[in-house]
């Protein structure tokens, strides 16, 4: 049987030419990289499913309080102040991603894109299980509606909403831990409607992608997928046809004929829609369905494996291979340039955070032939245990001190504490601003932060202005 | 056919060279310039102490040598090309050609010639004072009867997308420049504009969200029509997408302006249009990254190998990302977290770093070669490029998308059920950003470095090339014989079904949005009447509609005509209502109380100094703004402020009611030395201003043209005037002196003072509260 | 719409006219996509309907005064009592843990100018601020004024802006504080009303 539509170069295989939608439905397919990608599949859906449940250092392991602006990654505490460290995972994933798509091609998204896990291996398992193949499922869509075909479609979507549901709920969690979730999940919705309206339109965006939307998300919608494209280049894997080998196609045993035998099995498989034998295309994400379809063909027909296959384009051509192109070595170096920033980011964080401003009003006071400068501190605890800190000013002018030092302040923990500074100095011995600094040491913790501020006074003979 | 009636023409290709080389050069200095100002925000010394390569100064000349400087060259190199190819006809005169190259190199030296002196005209991408303000007038209509001189010459009747698209931007910009830009000089160096207060915020945006759209949007989308298929050598993916997508967008565009005004004190109605309006310019948007992105779907095998195909996949990418990003910015909610953050300023240069810049550098390395007939010095070299280029714009906008997303939770994070900040120190917002302030610099070095390789790589390919001029060879006109397809009248331009359809249904809705309840229920009715009937109409006669676009395609006059009702629409029904109406009585319960004499001076010194750029003074309708800066901001209390000063980023804190929070004393420290009093701050060092003599001799003639625009000054003769001025600053200088820092009453810093307290004045206006939900009040 | 004429793939749908060589197909758009267009209209003629005609949802400003006052009542519900006057403010002094938690507050803020027994310039001539145990008050003469002067402060003097910085629950439970080293309802005496010189 030929598949319902022969893609071609011009024209979108799932845009019908009256512009609606022409649904797909792969065949099955069996093989190495249909096994390796189910099994990568189940764990990565493992890891997102576990994460919020496993406590590292009394929170769960990825807990992302937005309410309280604290985000726990495995044991480390991030404060808002500290979001800047964001940057290195969005340019670090970056550059990853610029290194494995250079090296690999669209991989992200045949492998490890979480709408080509879930769509896959969770929803395109389901529609399998109760609708039968490829064949099955485009005959039933086809067939007039009636009793069991309404009882399938049911039990579908039933499953869909079910697991769309799920998707959502473990998304809510990162941000908001499960025990929270499940007090959510157990109250009325009235209680907590922002929770409950972004489950049902999370719910319901998961629901329709997945059960409707599927390949269009990656063909029109994803800026990444085409970034990945132009990525790759001559040395970069892709999946390929060998052109050389397959053609001219035909029969088995026609004569001169290439070793493709034009089956389509590789179209029939395809889940964006495309023949692979037309070249590198803008809708493969690098499933490699195809590459399993042919092999298992090739087999049958007692030919080597491997006519459509992860190769470079070099290499498809029989050109020499390169692995190393002076593009990685520099998206190396700028990732291991990134990844000893972040490091230095992380470990310069300190536990307890000191800032200082101003109190409102003027610079400085003069009153009783003092001169009197007036400052706020800050100190933030970012530590589960409560800090005791020290303040200490160094640095003074002969004939100023400090007020508000005196004592050791107990910061409680995740907490925060505010104390007036005041820096006086007798206006006979002012002879124009300074800079000191404050500290703030915990012994106990090793903790200490400090910075610096200045000092005014009134104009002095040659100081001002 | 006639051997005989064959001619060849050969295409004017200088100026298309001229316009590439200055199209390099102007990137790279406004690549420069913002490198300059990105690091200048984390390191504010590297203004070396001038007054003219401070940040607030110069950040102008950044903005409009990329805008006008480097994407405008890039836009006329590719029009010029472009267009005498489409049409088949050489550029109608050499002249007007050559005037308009030297012309607009002249309006660009003279912007870097005054922006960093303080020249200004204080509004954003309207920066440029008035005598300037006319050459670009003069420039653009020349370029206009250029362009339209040449389609009226032209050998190929019918016209192209990318020809509509050039058409919709010159008629816009010019239609926009000029509304935007009226004013009143009193020197020649110095104007007040015509509108003021809530008008002008309404204009400018009207202008400064469609200078997005018509300068940096649709000229660059008319360039992909025709320089993408022509590099992938495919035909584009669908004429009926670029039909339908060229005028929705054209048509929607115009009405998103308000969407820069969110959650401010611009009347809800202007608000809800524009936050709607910006939602319904997703689909035409995207309609055109398509059609670029599905022409290239079938060569997608060869924009591994090609830089030209690499640039234009990214830049089209690019494109789609920004224009989703923008409708989602003007979600109210989004918005109050977003905006004046680093979030916006993500949003920009993911459009103009990815769309434009990737842009100009696939058409400049597909030119290169064609116009110097030579093949391009290196391949590798315009690959390396690409991946430099892009590993700039991660950083860069990751850095930005972190650092305003950082700002924006910590600004509008509340402790204690919401009754208090729980960052009630800017500065502590500041700190926590400036890691990325670093990165940002990075990134647009990186950026910058792919710019330096492409112009070594150009100097290579034409040095020692022979400049090549394009030919064709066309049929002559002649006047015997008749035309393929007829073309449109002016009767057949508006009589006819898609035009009568369109413009009596946008009546209905018109009568809908503005009537009352009858005329609500009946524009609706009308509305939907009319839909269905238009709807009915194509799908039965949907050959006669094509047949008369067709017509269309062969009259540049009424498809002009028709592109410039279609971008007229939005903001006369946005401009007017908020014009007419009553601005005294427009104020809700509070009017602002004018400036003195100096604080007006003052006022021209914030203006001209820059620091709206960094200083809002608008404080929205949110809570945590009211809690950080104080009550809410009324219509009102701007209403004679020309230019408004509402700001588009806070870099700094909002100044709406700082008057009176600080004493004088305050102020002069904190502009003589910021990190004095407020340690870790990034603002730079304005001590010129304590050094400097104010400049009283124009205030006479200020303080005229400021009544002459409605502003209630009472009648003061120029030496009341003077005397005022001076008897105010002597009692702003006493002050200082009695708090220790004598400082000479003549100085710029008293009057800016002067001025800073005043913010926040106003007087309660008796009479009726105004509903902010009918449309006028 | 499911004409079966249509669905083949047909490459003769290519515009005739060719521009410089560029040719065009005239494929039709993507359904969803013009759903989206449509989508978003008919979301405008909701919207504006919401806000413009039937004037359901609240526009700006009766929003954020109705947020203004609930922030109001929370505050309110925030202090040591729920309604703010002399009254309460004396009754609270009398509170020992509403004094106790003032006491706190007034030892991490206010004791480098005012000092730990609250003596001020009574008992060190060079300590910044005034005696608060004394009954000749510089800013008004009733608790409430105590409370006013704390929050707002009196930047002219040094006295900072406590409001933003403290919350009115930590300022009622300092004032308390000041307020249980007085007798309760003793009278206090406003300065401003004293004659000059008499103080």
């Amino acid at each position: 049987m030929p598949p319902a539509h022969h893609p071609n170069r011009d024209t979108v295989t799932t845009i019908r030419e009256d512009g609606s939608r022409r649904f797909l439905y792969p065949a099955d397919v069996r093989g190495r990289f249909s096994l390796a990608r189910r099994i990568s599949a189940l764990l990565l859906i493992a890891v997102y499913a576990l994460l919020p449940w496993i406590p590292v250092g009394g929170y769960p392991a990825v807990f992302l309080d937005v309410a309280a602006r604290r985000f726990h990654l495995f044991g480390l505490t991030l404060a808002a102040q500290d979001i800047w460290l964001l940057f290195f995972l969005i340019t670090g994933l970056g550059f990853l991603l610029f290194i494995v798509t250079a090296l690999f091609g669209r991989l992200w998204c045949g492998w490890a894109c979480p709408q080509t896990v879930f769509l896959d291996h969770v929803y395109r398992r389901i529609e399998r299980w109760v609708e039968g193949d490829g064949v099955q499922r485009r005959t039933l869509a086809d067939a007039p509606w009636g009793p069991g075909k309404i009882a399938r479609a049911a039990v579908k979507h039933a499953a869909y909403i079910v697991v769309s549901l799920g998707i959502a709920h473990l998304f809510l969690a990162y941000y908001v831990s499960i025990p929270a979730l499940w007090a959510m999940m157990t109250g009325a919705p009235g209680r907590h409607w922002a929770a409950f309206v972004f489950i049902a339109l999370a719910t319901g965006v998961v629901y329709f992608n997945f059960a409707w939307f599927r390949e269009q998300l990656c063909i029109i919608i994803c800026p990444y997928g085409r970034l990945q494209s132009v990525l790759t280049d001559d040395h970069t894997l892709i999946i390929g046809y060998d052109a050389a080998r397959g053609e001219p196609r035909g029969p088995a045993g026609a004569h001169a004929a290439g070793d493709c035998i034009a089956c389509d099995r590789c179209v029939r498989v395809c889940p964006t829609g495309i023949d692979i034998r037309q070249g590198l295309q803008m809708e493969c994400i690098g499933c490699a369905a195809c590459v399993d379809a042919c092999d298992e063909v090739m087999a049958h027909t007692g030919r080597p494996p491997g006519l459509v296959r992860y190769d470079s384009l070099a290499g498809l051509a029989r050109k020499p291979k390169r692995i190393w192109r002076p593009r990685l070595a520099i998206y190396s170096v700028l990732l291991l340039f990134g990844a000893t920033a972040a490091t230095w980011g992380v470990l310069s964080i300190h536990p307890v955070l000191l800032t200082a401003i101003r109190l409102t009003g003027a610079p400085y006071y003069l009153d009783q032939g003092i001169v009197r400068n007036q400052y706020l501190v800050r100190l933030v605890n970012k530590q589960n245990s409560p800090a005791t800190v020290r303040l200490d000013v160094s640095g003074l002018r002969p004939g100023a001190s400090a007020r508000g030092v005196e004592d050791a302040i107990e910061v409680p923990p995740m907490g925060e504490e505010l104390r007036p500074l005041i820096i006086e100095q007798s206006r006979s011995t002012y002879q124009g601003p300074f800079a000191f600094r404050v500290h703030a040491a915990d012994p106990a913790e090793g903790v200490d932060v400090g910075l610096s501020l200045e000092f005014l006074g009134p104009a002095t003979a040659g100081s001002y202005p | 056919m006639n051997e005989e009636k064959k001619i060849t023409i050969e295409f004017n290709d200088g100026i298309v060279r001229q316009f590439l080389i200055a199209t390099l050069v102007w990137a790279i200095v406004a690549m420069l310039v913002g490198v300059l100002i990105a690091a200048q925000l984390n390191f504010w010394q590297l203004n070396f102490g001038t007054s003219w390569l401070t940040w607030s100064r110069l950040r102008p000349l950044h903005t409009n040598a990329a805008i006008f400087a480097f994407v405008g060259n890039m836009m006329f190199a590719g029009v010029y090309y472009s267009t005498q190819r489409l049409v088949k006809a050489r550029l109608a005169s050499n002249f007007l050609s050559q005037l308009h190259f030297w012309g607009w190199q002249a309006i660009i030296v003279s912007a870097a010639a005054t922006l960093p002196f303080g020249l200004t005209r204080g509004k954003e991408y309207a920066e440029l004072i008035w005598p300037i303000n006319v050459m670009v007038v003069i420039v653009w209509v020349v370029f206009a009867v250029n362009f339209f001189w040449t389609l009226a010459r032209r050998n190929e009747p019918s016209l192209y997308v990318a020809i509509w698209f050039y058409i919709a931007t010159i008629i816009t910009v010019a239609m926009l420049y000029i509304v935007n830009h009226l004013a009143i000089p009193t020197s020649w160096t110095h104007s007040y504009g015509v509108f003021g207060g809530v008008q002008d915020a309404l204009v400018q945006w009207w202008y400064g969200h469609n200078a997005v759209a018509f300068f940096l949007t649709t000229p660059i989308l008319g360039i992909m029509y025709y320089f993408l298929p022509k590099a992938a050598e495919r035909p584009v993916y669908s004429y009926r997408l670029s039909v339908v997508h060229f005028w929705s967008l054209v048509f929607v565009y115009i009405w998103a302006g308000p969407h820069h005004l969110l959650n401010t004190a611009l009347p809800t109605w202007l608000q809800n249009l524009g936050m709607t309006f910006s939602l319904m310019l997703w689909a035409p948007s995207w309609g055109g990254m398509l059609n670029g992105l599905l022409t290239l779907r079938g060569a997608w095998d060869k924009v591994r190998t090609d830089p030209v195909l690499k640039f234009f996949a990214a830049a089209v990418t690019f494109y789609g990302m920004a224009t989703f990003e923008g409708p989602m910015l003007a979600i109210r909610s989004v918005n109050a977290l977003a905006h004046y953050t680093d979030w916006i300023i993500a949003h920009v240069h993911a459009g103009t770093l990815g769309w434009n810049g990737f842009m100009a550098a696939g058409m400049i390395y597909w030119l290169l070669p064609r116009l110097w007939n030579k093949p391009l010095h290196s391949v590798a070299l315009a690959n390396a490029h690409f991946w430099i280029g892009l590993v700039g714009i991660l950083l860069y906008v990751g850095a930005m998308w972190t650092s305003g997303i950082t700002q924006g939770v910590m600004l509008n994070a509340t402790v204690d059920n919401g009754t208090a900040l729980a960052y009630p120190n800017f500065l502590d917002t500041v700190n926590a950003i400036r890691p990325m302030m670093l990165m940002r610099v990075i990134g647009g070095a990186l950026y910058l470095t792919g710019w330096f390789l492409m112009a070594y790589n150009a100097i290579r390919t034409v040095r020692g090339a022979q400049a090549v001029n394009g030919t064709i060879e066309v049929i002559a006109p002649s006047a015997d014989e008749k035309p393929e397809i007829k073309p449109l009248g002016l009767v057949g331009t508006f009589i006819n079904p898609p035009v009568l359809f369109s413009l009596i249904g946008g009546g209905f809705l018109c009568a809908w949005m503005f009537g009352g309840d009858v005329l609500k229920i009946c524009g609706l009715v009308g509305a939907l009447v009319c839909f269905a009937l238009a709807y009915a109409h194509m799908e039965s006669r949907g050959k006669s509609w094509a047949a008369w676009y067709d017509r269309l395609l062969v009259t540049a006059l009424p498809f002009t005509v028709l592109t410039f009702v279609a971008v007229v629409a939005g903001g006369l029904i946005q401009i007017i209502p908020t014009v007419v109406a009553n601005q005294a009585m427009n104020v809700e319960d509070r009017r602002q109380i004018p400036y003195t004499p100096l604080e007006l001076s003052g006022f021209d010194l914030y203006v001209s100094n820059g620091c709206y750029l960094c200083h809002s003074q608008m404080i929205r309708t949110l809570m945590p703004d009211v809690l950080r800066y104080g009550d809410y901001s009324r219509l009102g209390e701007s209403i004679y402020d020309h230019p408004f000063e509402w700001g588009s980023k806070r870099n700094g804190p909002d100044l709406a009611r700082v008057g009176g929070k600080y004493p004088n004393v305050w102020h002069l420290r904190h502009l003589d030395d910021p990190r004095a009093i407020s340690p870790g701050s990034n603002m730079p060092s304005f001590h010129w201003l304590l050094a400097d003599k104010l400049d009283l001799s124009n205030l006479a003639r200020r303080i005229d043209v400021q009544r002459q625009l409605g502003v209630p000054y009472p009648p003061m003769s120029a030496e009341e005037i003077l005397a005022s001025a001076h008897r105010q600053a002597a009692q702003v200088a006493d002050d200082l002196a009695k708090a220790g820092a004598p400082t000479p009453p003549d100085r710029e810093v008293i009057a800016l003072i002067a001025y800073l307290q005043h913010l926040g004045k106003f007087e309660i206006v008796p009479g009726r509260a105004p509903d902010p939900n009918r449309i006028g009040d | 719409m499911t004409d079966p004429k249509k669905t083949h793939p047909s490459d003769t749908d290519i515009r005739p006219h060719t521009f410089d060589g560029i040719q065009e197909f005239n494929h039709r758009l993507p359904n969803w996509w013009l759903f989206t267009l449509y989508g978003a209209v008919v979301f405008w003629l909701c919207y504006w309907s919401y806000y413009q005609w039937f004037h359901e949802g609240p526009d700006d400003r009766h929003r954020i005064q109705a947020e203004l006052v609930q922030v109001e009542a929370a505050k309110l519900a925030a202090m040591a009592s729920s309604h703010l006057d002399n009254a309460s403010l004396w009754a609270m002094s009398r509170n020992p843990v509403i004094v106790a938690s003032g006491r706190k507050t007034f030892e991490a803020n206010c004791t480098p100018c005012h000092l730990a027994s609250l003596r001020g310039r009574s008992e060190n001539k060079l300590a910044i601020g005034p005696d608060l145990t004394v009954r000749i008050w510089i800013h008004g003469g009733h608790p409430i004024d105590l409370y006013h002067t704390v929050t707002q402060g009196v930047p002219a003097k040094g006295m900072p802006t406590w409001g933003p910085i403290l919350g009115p629950r930590r300022i009622t439970e300092a004032v308390a504080y000041v307020l249980s080293h007085h007798q309760e309802g003793e009278p206090i005496i406003d300065a401003a009303t004293l004659p000059p010189g008499s103080k």
